[in-house]
């Protein structure tokens, strides 16, 4: 018998017991579209991320007390026992480090900022060297000028905004000339600086940046502040950071068997902690397909010896016209195979649907273009491991058919 | 009634030419040998059959009487291949029937046997035409030839107008016409039926019966089993089995 009968008669078969077949593979259904829709949303997730953690610069690299990613509270408090970093850290990494092309600082605090009645709250005031904007990834203006190395020697007065600090106390009118108050320190607005949108639905324009020494003499010099630095070329990026590390560690009297008392960040951490944290989705996901696949393949073999219970007397009857065993094995595995394989079609159907929705709502909460593409090896892998599926459950009761005699098979009731 | 008389208005010859060439040497289709067929259950051992031998040849017409349980059935099954004797010998069509595998067993069914059986089989949810087109589906027959070829068994039964219909949609008699058509349609060595008419009303019996004639006429051989009277004096032989022997084998002039 060729596959295409058999096949025919498979989806006769299915076709008469819809709800039936629909509810049989519906463990499959669930194991095919959580993995289709996690790879599809993970990869979108990783698509985003390296778009926006790259784009901080793949040259830059950063000096800190804290580290990036902390994961616990008792590392947290570990850290905060650590020395502050401190300008004159900054100068030391400038001086020894020539494999550095800028070497700059910031420090910040989150406060809100007053200008006339209004009020614009968690504003990052951010104090920075005059090349801040230069290291990393390049912020241009929209209007006025950027801080410069006059205004941080003399410790000027003077401010560059973000843009959602633009919209909140000027709109339209003219911003620069303006002043603006930060804990009753005034400052005067000297540029806008560009738009960049959110990431993970967090503002990216809510800033004030200020001169390091104006910001100093307004909230201190005991804070610890932020080393940015930049390698000269991508090639040289290992080796400014030793240098720097160099520089630190010396400046820190650490023992050579010490561990560094300071962090050292480049957007390939936070890149690696994300891809390690994706590679975690990914285990947990194939744990929960493998699981509900076997289940369905399960409950899919327990149909299946219903379907042959049912059908004895057919199969009597195909064997009496001269279906041999194999024709009777073969109907059976490929119904089975068809049942599963529609089941991940089915599966792989929601999952789209489910990625394109998901997407959409992230993609409004991060108000970025956000898209969780279903991935053709995705979507074959799905299919063939459902119909692999469907064939190791079919097995058992297609033979069962396959063996049964025709005269006893004919007989049944 | 004579088994030589063809009308001259019978219909062309069925999808096959019936094989009445084909035979043993001795002239015989069928050659059963000292037929036992014993069903073991648990301790105890039924002897089904118990040594039945007897010779049909090519374009035979014989009905099989006996009361119920006498093994009948058991007789039929072992002829038509559906089972295989615990003991004996049986040839058809000069092949050793008892001493093959399951793979060969299935091919004479397709190729060798037509069976209709007293409950019709036919695949409820196939239509006619699907329900003809089976045996030719087994044997790999392309898909128009098999269309072509059911379609002219339906119409040599006199369904041509009914082979969209399902079984449900089909009265008795024409179910048991379709069962008819499926069973001639691959040209079988022998046409067997097992009380073909037990389930109709006697209207409808005889217009089988008159069928069964008809092939007959046009060259095949039958083997019936059934257990009326006015059924077996359609044929030309009679095999009485009276606990699983054969009683009396009678030929009629
Ligand atoms: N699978 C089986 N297992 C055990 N005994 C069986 C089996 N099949 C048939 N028999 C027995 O073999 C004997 C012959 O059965 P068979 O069906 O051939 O009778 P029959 O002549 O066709 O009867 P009926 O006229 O009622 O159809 C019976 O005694 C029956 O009980
Ligand atoms: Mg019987």
């Amino acid at each position: 018998m060729p596959f295409s009968e058999a096949a025919r008669i498979a989806m006769s078969a299915l076709r008469a017991n819809k709800l039936r077949s629909f509810l049989t593979v519906l463990g499959i259904l669930i194991g095919v579209s959580s993995v289709v829709a996690v790879v599809a949303i993970t990869e979108g997730l990783d698509r985003y991320m390296a778009n926006q953690v790259l784009s901080l610069g793949s040259r830059s690299f950063s000096v800190q007390k804290m580290p990036d990613i902390i994961t616990s509270r008792a590392m947290w408090l570990e850290m905060q026992k650590r020395k502050d970093v401190i300008l004159t850290d900054m100068d030391a990494v400038k001086a020894a480090c020539d494999a550095c092309g800028e070497v700059g600082a910031l420090v910040q605090v989150t406060r809100t900022v007053k200008h006339g009645r209004a009020k614009q709250p968690d504003v990052q005031v951010m104090g920075i060297t005059e090349n801040f904007s230069r290291i990393g990834s390049v912020r241009d203006l929209i209007s006025g000028r950027q801080l410069i190395a006059d205004d941080v020697d003399t410790a000027r007065p003077v401010a560059v905004i973000g843009a959602d600090v633009m919209d909140a106390f000027f709109g339209e009118t003219e911003p620069l000339g303006k002043t603006i108050l930060l804990d009753n320190h005034e400052v005067r607005v000297v540029g806008v600086a560009d738009r960049k949108g959110k990431i993970f639905g967090e503002s990216q324009d809510n800033f004030v940046w200020l001169p390091i020494t104006t910001w100093r003499k307004f909230y201190g010099t005991r804070r610890s502040i932020i080393i940015q630095a930049e390698a000269r070329t991508m090639d040289l990026m290992d080796t400014a950071q030793d240098q720097a590390r160099v520089v630190m560690r010396a400046r820190h009297h650490l023992g050579f068997a010490k561990p560094d008392d300071f962090s050292i960040e480049t957007g390939e951490t936070v890149m690696d902690f994300w891809q390690s944290a994706t590679r975690g989705i990914y285990v947990v996901t194939i744990v929960v397909t493998a699981m509900s696949l076997i289940i369905g393949g399960v409950v899919v073999m327990n149909i299946m010896l219903v379907s042959v219970t049912e059908r004895i007397r057919e199969i009597g009857v195909r064997k009496a016209l001269g279906a041999r065993r194999r024709d009777i094995l073969r109907q059976f595995l490929v119904e089975s195979v068809l049942l599963s394989a529609l089941g991940g079609a089915l599966g792989i159907v929601g999952a789209t649907a489910f990625s394109m929705a998901l997407a959409a709502v992230l993609g409004g909460i991060m108000s970025a273009d956000f898209s969780a593409p279903v991935r053709l090896w995705a979507v074959s892998l799905a299919l063939f491991v459902s119909s692999l599926v469907g064939l190791v459950a079919g097995i058992y009761p297609a033979s069962r058919a396959a063996s049964l005699d025709p005269v006893v098979a004919l007989r049944n009731e | 009634m004579s088994a030589d008389a063809v009308p001259p208005s019978a219909p062309a010859v069925p999808p096959s030419a019936p094989p009445a060439a084909a035979a043993e040497a001795d002239g015989s289709l069928i050659r059963a040998e000292d037929l036992w067929r014993t069903y073991v259950m648990g301790a105890e051992e039924i002897h089904a059959l118990r040594g039945v031998s007897f010779t049909i040849a090519p374009n035979e017409y014989v009905a099989v009487m006996g009361p119920s349980g006498s093994g009948k059935s058991t007789l039929m099954n072992l002829i038509g291949c559906l089972d295989t004797p615990s003991r004996g010998r049986y040839v058809l069509r000069g092949k050793v029937v008892s001493e093959m595998n399951d793979n060969e067993l299935a091919a004479i069914r397709n190729r060798e046997i037509g069976f209709v059986f007293q409950t019709f089989n036919l695949l409820p949810r196939a239509t006619a035409l699907h329900n003809v087109e089976l045996p030719l589906v087994y044997a790999g027959i392309p898909k128009d030839e098999r269309m072509e070829r059911a379609r002219r068994a339906l119409a040599m039964v006199d369904l041509a107008d009914r082979m969209t219909h399902k079984p449900n949609e089909l009265s008795g008699g024409q179910r048991q016409r379709v069962a008819v058509a499926r069973a001639l349609v691959m040209g079988p060595a022998i046409l067997l039926a097992d009380e073909p008419t037990g389930n109709l009303d006697t209207v409808t019996g005889e217009e089988i019966m008159r069928l069964f004639e008809k092939l007959h006429a046009e060259g095949n051989t039958i083997i019936l089993v059934t257990h009326e009277k006015d059924v077996a004096d359609h044929a030309q032989r009679t095999i009485h089995i009276r606990d699983g022997k054969i009683e009396s084998d009678e030929k009629r002039r």
